[in-house]
């Protein structure tokens, strides 16, 4: 009322309406409430809290108080700097992707960065590019970490002291002018060189400094296949392998599943024959090989055999198939060769004779592939066979694998070494290349380099090479550099930065074209960058004459990350006589070690990487570590067991090194991973594993990777090694086969399938509930795994490491069972040890609708979604560990520590390392449970998305990042209340079964029961 | 005097001792300075209970994985303790109610002792729930109070069922002490000369005036208590069988455990009981109190319990070949013959087999034997708990996720601090509050009561 009088006699200065001119009564007692009627409808008292104003308000200084008063002890965070200046295609809060080329290994595949607000925080495949098709490795995913690696050299160094950039190019520069005047030799060692623009720049460099020698080295690489193709058809570009179209393959010691040639490219073509969901139209796998590798878990067929052998199985095959008819003539020499040979392998009989009828019965829909370790001989062999099987047309001409500067003979290294001992090198470049790791021992590299005055090492950081070296040039992170590829003829790839170098860096091909201008000054950021572009225009683009300008045409195939072109290949011709050109093989009767390289460390540029040192290995599950894999056979003649140290000598030197009993190994090979040991590198890889490379020998008689007749003693001393999971003896009858009898795993065969599609569910019987069913409308999501497409290669694993922030624990940890993978891969095996057939089986929360863990958690943190997620509240969790015992599949990872300032010294514990965290992902921190979310932050942002676009959410706008990485697609995510989705057609599959369903806890994992392509019975 | 005669009662109080002698007899070590052995038992109590806070020290500070837990064995310890002290607690209710219902006159001079066991023994029960989750700043989580989020614990979580169970058994096993403690308060403030323990007493008896009517209300919440808490103590450690129970775990799931549990903490809790006051009657001199007789009937109750708990070992084994399922029946077997066989094998040794000497009434009466035999039974009742807990979980469903469990230095501190924590409230209690009811033993002296014999 009060009001009202006042302002009756306040003249009134603004009115809305004439009603409010006149102050319309009606208007007045609208006015009197703050808001109209009926908008406050909903805001019901009785529904808040208790807490009256006053209280709050007082509650509020208290609080404040104590805040205040009691935490002041907090951490400096660091500076906060707001974006006041928002950078041009930032938004706070949306990824930005860039396409670029991986720099892992030699396979340049194509992959897309994610960053956000300006750093990059995951690898992934990019989904268009030709070659790896959106697909990555474990090596990738996991690469990311190398850029924030705190171990990275951060400032130029000489002879170990800090020094300047413009010091060390002036030094440099003299170096190489003194040696090119006084015509001693300059040396540049290079991993395989796999871009025109770099091959460019190395014959610009070798123009201004004419004495300059290039080797190229690998730790194994494609040199063995290279140079045998050489031989048999004159080029060292060899074609890929169109696996997709082969009914029989046969693999020989070859890993080509596992981390052979470009493996993602090789899954997903083998894969594309095991495919279940419309027509099953299986390949046959059959594996010959001495160790049990990633492919071999997948053989329908495993011939163990020892890798010296090889030789002989081959030349027995080419018999075999020769006599069953060729229309080909061959030469005399030739027959005899295969003739004199002694093919009597004391094998068993009835695989190798299933193995020789379908490759005969399959000219020309067969391949026969050998390692990338096997000698050059059986390369060749191999060669020939294919050929008399009528190979060709699974010989991919239009995709060969190219080589820009052949790699380094071993004449020419050995060279290289006396001349750095005799005092003609000068200058040796090391281009981001271990050689003192690499090489064999007794090369004596090490001892030669030490001699040399211009020892010069680029590389990201300190290895056993730059140890040595005067001058320790860092460089550019790959996802800070330019770069381009055309390892693959008719894919040109390119690479661009992501990223501002973090450190006082350089890109290690603008340091060399500084060297190449003689002047120290000249050197700009972008210098590397022009040049490419340069190249780009004069090469490639005016190669395949665009009608775009080349700006326009840069931009765009920047964008994509890759250009794809008609290369001319010429389909070469068979040089039957390479067969008898080879030196003649010579029987070995002994223990034979095998040297393959490592699933995740690759040639050793991986060890200071905690998450790859922690995927577990595909088939051992052993992490940490690397060990000889021997026979169970041979543990029982040496009597050792997982732990026990072996001595293992040749060539006159001996080496240690811890064993584990693998099933299926070849009764006579000892197979010992490489890449392990490093001596020279961060705290992560410091004394993890064995290097085997000592072994090696510069006086190879074929393959350094086959070392014959070695000598194998036990020592009596022991080595932890830990493993994700326990190792049984396949022999104990206590826990044999409790994978099928549990119906972990169900399979069948593709006969047995064709006859009867329904054979899983025969002995189904119904599961009823005594509580009433939640209904779920709407988005429900689900999952599906093809255990028919599935390898193990682990990618998977990975790429939820790096999305879901899951941290390194060490490997203290992982041999208590601590280990915090979200994702696992289970290896079960049956059979006989010495024949075991191996089943594997991706496992990850189940995100049951009835969930056991959810009912037994006192404090509601792990509960369901309405979208049928099994969620945890991580914030509510105060860690009793009630939901991970009661969980069947035991996929719950508790924080038994602050792992992230456990891990050796709090490594991973600083600014920089924390820069790789997904920010939609929490960080755990100790005390906590976590799993498996089905990426709920990726589910979030689709829902998000769809509402920004006014539309329903639907299964396929979210892909897990597992499913993201998934090489051969076996995972399926998505709505299975959506009829048409992909999801509900797989759980309806006939071959669709649940892990421990008999338990009625409603899994919402489905996993598609494997087909083995077996002959019938009886054949 | 060859001839027994059946029909009369045996004395409960050898010798009946006059009245006046049984008041100075008990209230004498509270009236007297501890001596060097008491200094000397409470060293080495201190010392464990030194190694507990150590051990927790660690524990708060680095976290749960000090301890051995792992992957699949995310309880072990623990939660073995915790199910240890919680039955150990169970003889305490069982003597001072069950038996007090069946007018067992036996009980009198080992109820308040069992009692005082009782709270201590749940007491430190009741740390492990506290202290095994990982963020243990957040255990106020655990019990339900209204909050601004509407957030509730999950009271389906038979987790929070025992946060219940155990802290009713708790308080009630408490209040009923104390009630019993009040006319022996009245006592002990008529006798005290002290001014400071005058005050305590007088506050603590409540103005008891030893008067008939006060004995009537005293006699019947008495009694109403232990009809109380008589059904409390059969739910305890039913409730605290659920956290396994109601789970899905081989091993776990199994329907025979709420009596099976019950039998097996009635079983320990007379063992340590028992082992106790074998001590406690010789260094005080009640050995006319707490008489042989006492022990031997408390070591027929530990026959009694220990032949259930065989039982129930052996009707597992057969309902999990009966039941068909081969993840049971694995679980079975592997506790008999897997990698924690050793740890089955001395439960069944300690729990099944040792009891069985109870049979012979020369073993049942020989002190120095029984304290073995139940001190075998304690121990065999610890690795009953590891045996369900650890075994279970290291090897469950999927072979892929099994895993041993090894403890480590840290479990072991906590383990002997727990029996330093215990025991040093017992030894308190000895030199504290009187350890045998003073009024309870009084009333049944030989011709306390009226009768009619003579009449």
């Amino acid at each position: 009322m009060n009001e009202n009088r006042n302002s009756k006699e306040l003249k009134k200065e603004y009115w809305k309406s004439l009603k409010d001119y006149n102050n319309d009564p009606d208007l007045l007692k609208i006015k009197a409430n703050e808001f109209l009627e009926g908008v406050t409808e909903d805001f019901d008292e009785s529904k808040l809290s208790g807490l009256s104003r006053r209280r709050f308000i007082a509650l509020l200084t208290a609080s404040t108080a104590f805040a205040a008063t009691a935490c002041t002890d907090y951490r400096d965070k660091g500076e906060i700097i707001p974006y006041n200046k928002r950078p041009e295609e930032i938004k706070p809060g949306k990824a930005n992707y860039y396409a670029s080329t991986c720099n892992g290994c030699a396979q340049s595949c194509g992959i897309l960065v994610k960053t956000r607000e300006g750093r990059p925080i995951k690898i992934d495949g990019n989904p268009e590019h030709p070659i790896n098709n959106g697909k990555i490795c474990s090596k990738g995913q996991a690469s990311i970490l190398n850029l924030y690696d705190p171990e990275r050299l951060k400032e130029p160094l000489i002879s170990g002291r800090k020094s300047g950039w413009e010091n060390i190019d002036k030094d440099v520069i003299t170096l190489l002018d003194n040696a090119r005047k006084n015509n001693k030799e300059i040396a540049i060692v290079t991993s395989k060189v796999i871009s025109p623009t770099v091959k460019k720049l190395l014959d610009d460099f070798k123009t201004k400094y004419s004495s300059t020698k290039i080797y190229s080295i690998e730790l194994v690489g494609d040199k063995l296949r290279s140079e045998a193709w050489f031989e048999s058809y004159g080029s060292y570009n060899y074609p890929a392998i169109k696996f997709d179209q082969a009914n029989i393959i046969l693999s020989l010691d070859s890993d080509f599943l596992g981390n052979e040639g470009n493996f993602i490219e090789n899954m997903q073509k083998y894969s594309s024959k095991r495919d279940v969901v419309d027509k099953v139209n299986f390949n046959r796998l059959y594996v010959a090989e001495g160790r049990m590798s990633a492919t071999g878990m997948m053989a329908d067929y495993r011939i163990s055999i020892s890798p010296d052998r090889q030789y002989q199985f081959v030349m027995m095959l080419i018999k075999e198939v020769l006599k069953s008819g060729s229309s080909i003539n061959l030469s005399n020499d030739i027959i005899n060769r295969i003739n004199s040979t002694n093919t009597d392998l004391k094998i068993d009989r009835s695989k190798v004779n299933l193995l020789l009828k379908d490759l005969i019965a399959n000219k020309g829909k067969s391949i026969v592939y050998a390692g990338d370790t096997l000698s050059k001989d059986v390369q060749v062999a191999v060669n020939f066979l294919n050929e008399i099987l009528g190979i060709t047309a699974l010989y991919d001409y239009s995709s060969v694998f190219k080589t820009f500067i052949p790699y380094a003979k071993n004449e020419e290294i050995i060279k290289l070494i006396d001349s750095m001992n005799n005092g003609n090198v000068d200058v040796v470049i090391h281009l981001d290349t271990n050689p003192v790791f690499i090489l064999p021992g007794d090369m004596g590299y090490e001892a030669a380099l030490k001699k040399v005055s211009g020892a010069i090492s680029l590389t990201e950081s300190e290895n056993e090479t730059s140890a040595v070296c005067k001058f320790v040039l860092p460089v550019n992170n790959q996802l800070e550099s330019w770069g381009d590829s055309n390892i693959r003829a008719g894919v040109y790839s390119l690479q661009q930065p992501v990223i501002a170098p973090i450190f006082n860096t350089r890109q290690k091909e603008s340091v060399l074209l500084t060297w190449i201008s003689g002047d120290p000054s000249v050197y700009k950021d972008d210098l590397y960058h022009k040049y490419l572009i340069n190249s780009f225009n004069t090469g490639i683009y005016s190669a395949i004459k665009n009608s775009a300008d080349e700006k326009t045409f840069w931009y765009s195939a920047l964008h994509d990350g890759f250009i794809t072109f008609n290369e001319e290949n010429k389909i070469a011709n068979f040089n039957f006589n390479s067969l008898t050109n080879q030196s003649n093989f010579i029987e070995t009767n002994g223990y034979t070690l095998h040297l393959t390289e490592g699933y995740f460390v690759g040639d050793g540029r991986f060890a200071n990487n905690g998450w790859l040192q922690e995927v577990p290995h595909p088939v051992s599950k052993v992490s940490w570590d690397n060990y000889a894999s021997i026979s169970p056979l041979l543990a029982k003649e040496l009597n050792v067991d997982m732990d026990d140290v072996i001595e293992l000598s040749a060539n006159g030197k001996t080496f240690n090194v811890p064993v584990v009993v693998q099933p299926g190994v070849a009764e006579k090979t000892i197979n010992i991973e490489l890449g392990y040991g490093r001596t020279v590198v961060g705290d992560v890889g410091k004394g993890v594993g064995f290097n085997p490379i000592s072994l090696m020998s510069k006086n190879l008689s074929s393959s350094p990777f086959v070392i014959s007749n070695i000598t194998v003693k036990k020592t009596g001393d022991k080595h932890k090694l830990v493993s994700t999971q326990e190792h049984h003896s396949l022999d104990d009858t206590f826990v044999k086969d409790f994978h099928r009898i549990r119906k972990i795993i169900q399979e069948g065969t593709v006969e047995g399938y064709k006859k009867d599609p329904h054979f899983l569910h025969h002995e189904k019987h119904d599961i009823f509930g005594i509580t009433r069913e939640h209904k779920y409308t709407g988005v429900k999501w689900a999952m599906s795994i093809d255990l028919n497409k599935c390898t193990s290669c682990t990618a998977c694993v990975t790429s939820c490491n790096v999305e879901n922030n899951i941290p390194v624990v060490g490997k203290d940890q992982v041999e208590r069972g601590r280990e915090m993978q979200w994702m696992r891969i289970d290896r079960y095996y049956s059979g006989t040890p010495d024949d075991p057939i191996v089943s594997n089986q991706p496992m990850l929360c189940q995100h049951c609708d009835n969930a056991p863990c959810e009912n037994v958690c006192p404090v509601n943190a792990t509960n369901h979604s309405p979208d049928g997620l099994n969620q945890m509240a991580y914030n509510r969790c105060v860690g009793t560990r009630y939901c991970s015992n009661n969980c069947p599949y035991k996929v719950r990872r508790y924080n038994f520590f602050d792992f992230r300032d456990h891990f050796a010294d709090e490594y991973y514990q600083n600014n920089l390392t924390a820069l790789v965290n997904n920010p939609e992902v929490t960080v755990r921190s100790r005390g906590v449970m976590e799993k498996c979310t089905f990426c709920i932050q990726r589910i979030m942002e689709a829902r998000s998305d769809a509402i920004t676009e006014g539309r329903e959410l639907k299964g396929s706008d979210v892909v897990t990042a597992c499913q993201q990485a998934c090489p051969t697609n076996a995972i399926v995510f998505g709505d299975m209340n959506d009829p048409e989705s992909k999801i509900s057609k797989m759980r309806d599959h006939n071959l669709a079964y649940h892990v421990l369903e008999e338990l009625n806890i409603k899994p919402n994992v489905t996993y598609i029961a494997k087909l083995r392509n077996t002959h019938p019975e009886g054949n | 005097m060859s001839v027994v005669d059946y029909t009369q009662e045996l004395s409960v109080v050898e010798g009946k001792p006059a009245l006046r002698s049984l008041d100075d007899i008990i209230s004498k070590p509270l009236e007297t300075r501890p001596d060097k052995k008491f200094y000397i038992a409470l060293s080495i109590t201190l010392s464990m209970l030194g190694l507990f806070v150590i051990g927790l020290g660690l524990t708060f500070w680095y976290g749960i994985g000090m301890w051995g837990n792992n992957n699949p064995v995310g309880w072990a310890f623990d939660i073995v303790n915790f199910v240890f002290w919680v039955g150990i607690g169970h003889a305490g209710t069982l003597i001072s109610a069950i038996l007090f219902l069946f007018r067992q006159k036996w009980r009198t001079g080992i109820a308040r002792f069992a009692e005082g066991m009782t709270i201590f023994a749940v007491m430190t029960a009741l740390l492990f729930p506290l202290i095994h989750v990982g963020r243990p700043w957040l255990d106020g989580w655990l019990m339900p109070y209204p909050n601004q989020h509407g957030l509730w614990v999950n009271f389906t979580s038979p987790l929070l069922w025992d946060v219940f169970a155990v802290s009713t058994y708790f308080m009630v096993s408490l209040i009923f002490w104390y009630v019993g403690l009040i006319p022996d308060f009245a006592t002990l403030r008529e006798r005290t000369s002290t001014k400071i323990k005058k005050v305590i007493y007088s506050t603590f008896s409540l103005g008891w005036r030893f008067s008939n009517r006060h004995w009537q209300h005293y006699e019947m919440v008495y009694l109403i208590l232990a009809g109380f808490a008589t059904p409390l103590v059969l739910s305890v450690h039913t409730i605290v069988s659920f956290d396994f129970a109601v789970s899905i775990l081989p091993g776990w799931h199994t329907t025979i455990f709420p009596p099976y549990f019950v039998a097996g903490a009635v079983f320990s809790g007379f063992a340590m009981v028992q082992n106790v006051l074998i001590f406690v009657r010789r260094i005080f001199n009640y050995e006319h109190i707490i008489t042989l007789d006492t022990l031997e009937k408390m070591n027929k109750i530990m026959l009694v319990t220990g032949s259930m708990v065989g039982y129930a070992y052996a009707m597992e084994f057969f309902i999990a070949w009966y039941s068909g399922v081969q993840p049971e029946q694995f679980t079975f077997l592997n506790r008999a013959f897997g990698p924690y066989a050793w740890a089955y094998w001395i439960m069944v040794t300690c729990n099944v087999i040792t009891p069985q000497l109870f049979w012979f009434k020369k073993i049942r009466r020989s002190i120095p034997v029984m304290f073995i035999v139940a001190v075998f039974v304690n121990v065999g009742m610890w690795f009953e708990r590891f045996v369900i807990v650890v075994t279970s979980l290291s090897r469950d469903y999927l072979p892929s996720s099994w895993a041993y469990y090894k403890p480590t230095y840290v479990d072991a501190m906590i383990l002997i601090g727990s029996f330093g924590f215990f025991f040093t409230w017992i030894l308190l209690f000895t030199k504290a509050l009187p350890v045998v009811s003073i009024a309870e033993v009084k009333a049944v002296v030989d011709d306390a009561q009226p009768t009619h014999k003579d009449h």
